[in-house]
């Protein structure tokens, strides 16, 4: 089936099976590797992406669902200048991330989140709420908390 | 800008773990696996699916060399020919299949779709046998998984038998029996493994703690020599032990990729992972714990039940880890551990962050609360009076280990300090004299616990290259899986060499890099790889000077070394490290390290409140304090502290894995059934640290990151016990669901 996806500003026209997931369609078609596989059952959230920017588990999505819709991967996270997002800053900062599989889904998850809502950092329980719906199995969720709180409020440090 | 090197890609998409491998013509292996927990295969037919379009080819045990089977690991003691004697792992189920999801088929395909669709026309039955998935229901044989042959794969012992005299005369015996129930590792990455053929060699990239052991046992599977392997480890998404052996799966897809010679790929989801990743922990204990009257340790006597899964190949010899350990932090004169190691049809069981330490911990530490209850004696008072003194080191424990050095006294004030010990324990007075006011206990764990590895495998290999561009490459053979060995290693060369960050790069992870290597487990990284690499610095050095001597006719002694540069020591240019090189040709050197194990020890706090009717558990404050010696990068460091304290939360209320009586695990849901803590579990959570170097190492480094699994439960179970004031603390088993503390406050 022909589809076109928009992904991070960029089109493209794909030929895509029905049944394939768009996490596989990212990953293998658009060889954008950054969205990560952690469960395939829509539990953990590594595959988190943006659809039209609200957060989805790409594994749970069929790719034909997207066609004409656009989606935002990990990499599109930059800025026009290449610049890090601030949440990508703040990961680092706060060592929110050790092996770094799961760190796309939170980031995701966060940046959508915030791109909504640039207040969502002053309000501990929707905070929370974000690093509530993701598994991370090194850093026990703290500095992924704190990373957040830091990125969404420029010059905050939780 | 980044806190660790690692950051930048990992943030940004670039991270490159196995699965984000491009290889042209690479094909997906998909493996077909039992439902049945034990039983009979009869009739593979794999027909219908070399027919599905896409698929590549399908293959059962019978299409394969008899001999195509998977090797024990004699590494550490995990197993031994003796254990594995007459019990052969078939690569692919030949006759018998001994735990749930056991692969009876694989089949390739040009994607994984393709292959998905080969599997599900893959036909075979499995007549069922009785399943047995407790050491102690296995232990009788009733039910054997090899035939002729008893289900008691290992048995072994530390220390000397303590006399019946020693607890007739006891003023106070405790006995007590645990559960340490069997536990998924559960790294975000599941298994992975890509072998790709090319020339007359193969290279294997794989998410893989020990590359260097990876290749051995290949090459020896494939009958090659080893320098016709590399294995290569990119980026891993976490492993926490499980990713330090060779699978099934494995031994397959490198066959395979040999055999069509094409690229083939095998990338584990999470639903098989939940039947067929090791387990980690799984034990039956019995305690038996004397003391006199003021409280002083007479004896401890431990008898394990081990659970090492249906092949006794990867795990048997690793409850002797408990075993050695079971001293724990005390001075108890006379301390006995037996092992038993027991086969049920369950995938086997291997390291799992803590790898044996935890065991040792929770079922000394549950006892130590429960003789403070009898004693009446107050449990942070009770470990005071036994606590091994800082002067008592090295201390040769009744189990045989050696501890190097330790304040274990200061470890708990530190944590009663941070915790308000005092305060809880007002708080807890209170609550009991007030009718509507919650239970709250507060509970103590102190451990000791053995890094670097066994004797044998406390080496590493370790490479220092200086070029002539002035950037110098470090080299080793551990691997990470998020520890962030780039940024720790490359700066812990660049301070020993006294150059910038900047120009030190690390390469490890890669066989083809240097010619020997060990890996990352047993906390051995920044231990034993730092210090080789600290020595293969100081080798670089040597040479330089050397070099440097001969190029200004002086005798080396009078050539000073200083910021990464060589000068006259009478006065003169300095040299820089990359102009020696123009000069005077590559300056390679290579080295091997032997350190000696090291005991990381510290003590764990925490307070929970129990509701007896809901029998829910609320944690309410946890306090980790942990001394690993000298810390390298001391935010990794607590990283690594409070992500393990999670886990061992995990452990304390939340991972389990129940059985069907057919003994098929009720994972169906996948992660919504095996329970890893999410944010919503976390308490607030205090982790510290004491430095008390270690004498056998030259970094005075201990091994750190594995102290939460190890420290964490048993602190929270007794603070449950506490609550809920229990005379038995064996009837609190892990994990602690509303259902087992609701019934335990009855």
């Amino acid at each position: 089936m022909k589809i076109t996806l928009t992904v991070n500003d960029e089109v493209h026209p794909l030929e895509v099976e029905p049944r394939r997931v768009l996490a596989d369609v990212l990953r293998e078609d658009c060889r954008l590797t950054g969205t990560h596989l952690g469960c395939e059952h829509g539990v953990c959230g590594a595959c988190t992406v943006l659809v039209d920017g609200r957060a989805v588990r790409s594994c749970l999505m069929l790719a034909v669902q997207c066609d004409g819709r656009s989606v935002r991967t990990v990499e599109g996270l930059r800025g026009p200048g290449g610049e890090p997002h601030p949440l990508q800053r703040a990961f680092s900062a706060e060592h929110a991330l050790q092996c770094g599989f799961c760190t796309p889904g939170f980031l995701m998850v966060a940046a959508g989140a915030l791109a909504a809502d640039p207040t969502i950092g002053e309000d501990p329980d929707r905070v929370r709420a974000l690093v509530e719906s993701n598994i991370c199995r090194c850093t026990g969720y703290e500095p992924i908390r704190r990373a957040i709180v830091r990125g969404s409020c420029p010059g905050s440090v939780a | 800008m980044w806190s660790r090197r690692e950051d930048e890609r990992l943030l940004t998409g670039g991270g490159r773990y196995v699965a984000d491998l491009v290889v042209p013509g690479c094909l997906d292996a998909v493996f077909v696996r039992s439902g049945v927990a034990h039983g009979v295969l009869s009739a593979v037919d794999c027909s219908e699916a070399r027919r599905v379009a896409g698929v590549v080819g399908a293959w059962s045990a019978a299409d394969f060399p008899s001999g195509l089977h998977v090797p024990y690991t004699p590494s550490a003691g995990l197993s031994a020919e003796e254990a594995v004697a007459g019990r052969e792992w078939p690569a692919l189920v030949k006759e018998r299949v001994r735990y749930p999801g056991e692969a009876v088929a694989v089949v390739v395909g040009e994607d994984r779709y393709r292959a998905e669709d080969g599997a599900a026309e893959v036909a075979f039955q499995v007549g069922p046998l009785p399943a047995v998935v407790t050491p102690r229901a296995a232990a009788d044989d009733s039910v054997r998984l090899f035939d002729g042959l008893s289900n008691v794969a290992f048995q072994g012992a530390a220390g000397e038998p303590i006399e019946e005299s020693v607890w007739r005369r006891a003023a106070v015996v405790v006995e007590a029996e645990y559960r340490q129930q069997l536990l998924m590792p559960t790294p975000m990455e599941c298994r992975t493994i890509l072998a790709v053929p090319g020339g007359d060699r193969l290279t294997v990239w794989s998410g893989h703690q020990a590359p260097h052991r990876l290749r051995g046992q290949l090459a020896a599977l494939l009958g090659w020599p080893v320098d016709r392997i590399r294995v290569v480890a990119p980026d891993t998404g976490g492993a926490f032990g499980s990713k330090s052996a060779i699978f099934p799966e494995y031994v397959v897809v490198v066959f395979l990729a040999v055999l069509l010679g094409r690229p083939v790929r095998w990338i584990e989801d999470r639903m098989e992972s939940m039947l067929t990743a090791t387990r980690g922990r799984g034990q039956d204990q019995r305690v038996r714990l004397a003391a006199d009257a003021d409280g002083q340790l007479l004896a401890y006597e431990l008898t394990i039940d081990a659970d090492v899964g249906a092949y006794p190949h990867l795990g048997a010899g690793l409850p002797m880890q408990t075993a050695r350990m079971a001293t724990g932090p005390y001075r108890t004169p006379r301390v006995y551990a037996t092992v038993r190691s027991v086969l049920t049809n369950t995938m086997a069981t291997y390291p799992y962050r803590g790898a044996g330490r935890p065991e040792a911990t929770i079922a000394l530490e549950r006892s130590m609360d429960a003789l403070a209850r009898r004693l009446r004696i107050d449990p942070a008072e009770l470990r005071r009076r036994n606590l091994l003194p800082p002067e008592s080191f090295p201390y040769r424990t009744p189990t045989g280990r050696v501890y190097d050095s330790g304040d274990y006294g200061a470890a708990l004030d530190l944590a009663l300090e941070t915790l308000d010990y005092a305060g809880w324990r007002a708080e807890q007075a209170r609550r009991r004299g007030d009718p509507s006011a919650l239970p709250l206990g507060i509970g103590l764990s102190c451990y000791v616990e053995r890094s670097g590895g066994e004797p044998g495998g406390l080496h590493e290999f370790a490479g220092v290259e200086a070029r002539e561009d002035g950037t110098v490459i470090a080299r080793c053979g551990s691997a990470s899986s998020g520890q962030g060995h780039e940024t720790t290693f490359s700066a812990l060369v660049a301070e020993e060499l006294g150059v910038d960050q900047v120009r030190v790069e690390l390469v490890e992870g890669d066989t083809d890099e240097l010619p020997d290597g060990v890996g990352s487990f047993a906390s051995r990284s920044a231990q034993v790889a730092g210090a080789a690499l600290r020595q293969a610095c100081e080798l670089l050095v040597q040479e330089a000077r050397a070099r440097a001597a001969g190029l200004w006719g002086l005798p080396v002694a009078e050539v000073a070394w200083s910021g990464g540069a060589v000068s006259p020591a009478r006065g003169g240019a300095a040299m820089d490290l990359g102009e020696l090189v123009k000069a005077t040709g590559p300056l390679r050197v290579e080295d091997r390290f032997e350190s000696d194990m090291g005991f990381p020890f510290g003590a764990h706090a925490a307070v929970a409140e129990v509701d007896p009717e809901l029998g829910t558990v609320r944690v309410l404050r946890l306090v980790a304090v942990d001394d690993c010696g000298v810390v390298l990068n001391p935010m990794i460091v607590k990283g690594q502290a409070f992500g393990s304290a999670v886990q061992g939360l995990g452990q304390a209320l939340y991972e389990g894995i129940p059985f069907d009586d057919d003994g098929v695990p009720r994972l169906a849901n996948g992660l919504l059934d095996y329970l890893v803590p999410t944010a919503a579990e976390i308490p607030p959570i205090t982790v510290k640290d004491t430095c008390t170097p270690s004498p056998g190492t030259p970094l005075g480094a201990k091994g750190a990151g594995e102290s939460g699994c190890i420290g964490t439960p048993a602190a929270i179970v007794n603070a449950v016990a506490d609550a809920l004031r229990l005379a038995d603390p064996g009837v609190l088993r892990m994990p602690l669901t509303p259902d087992v503390v609701w019934r335990a406050a009855r």
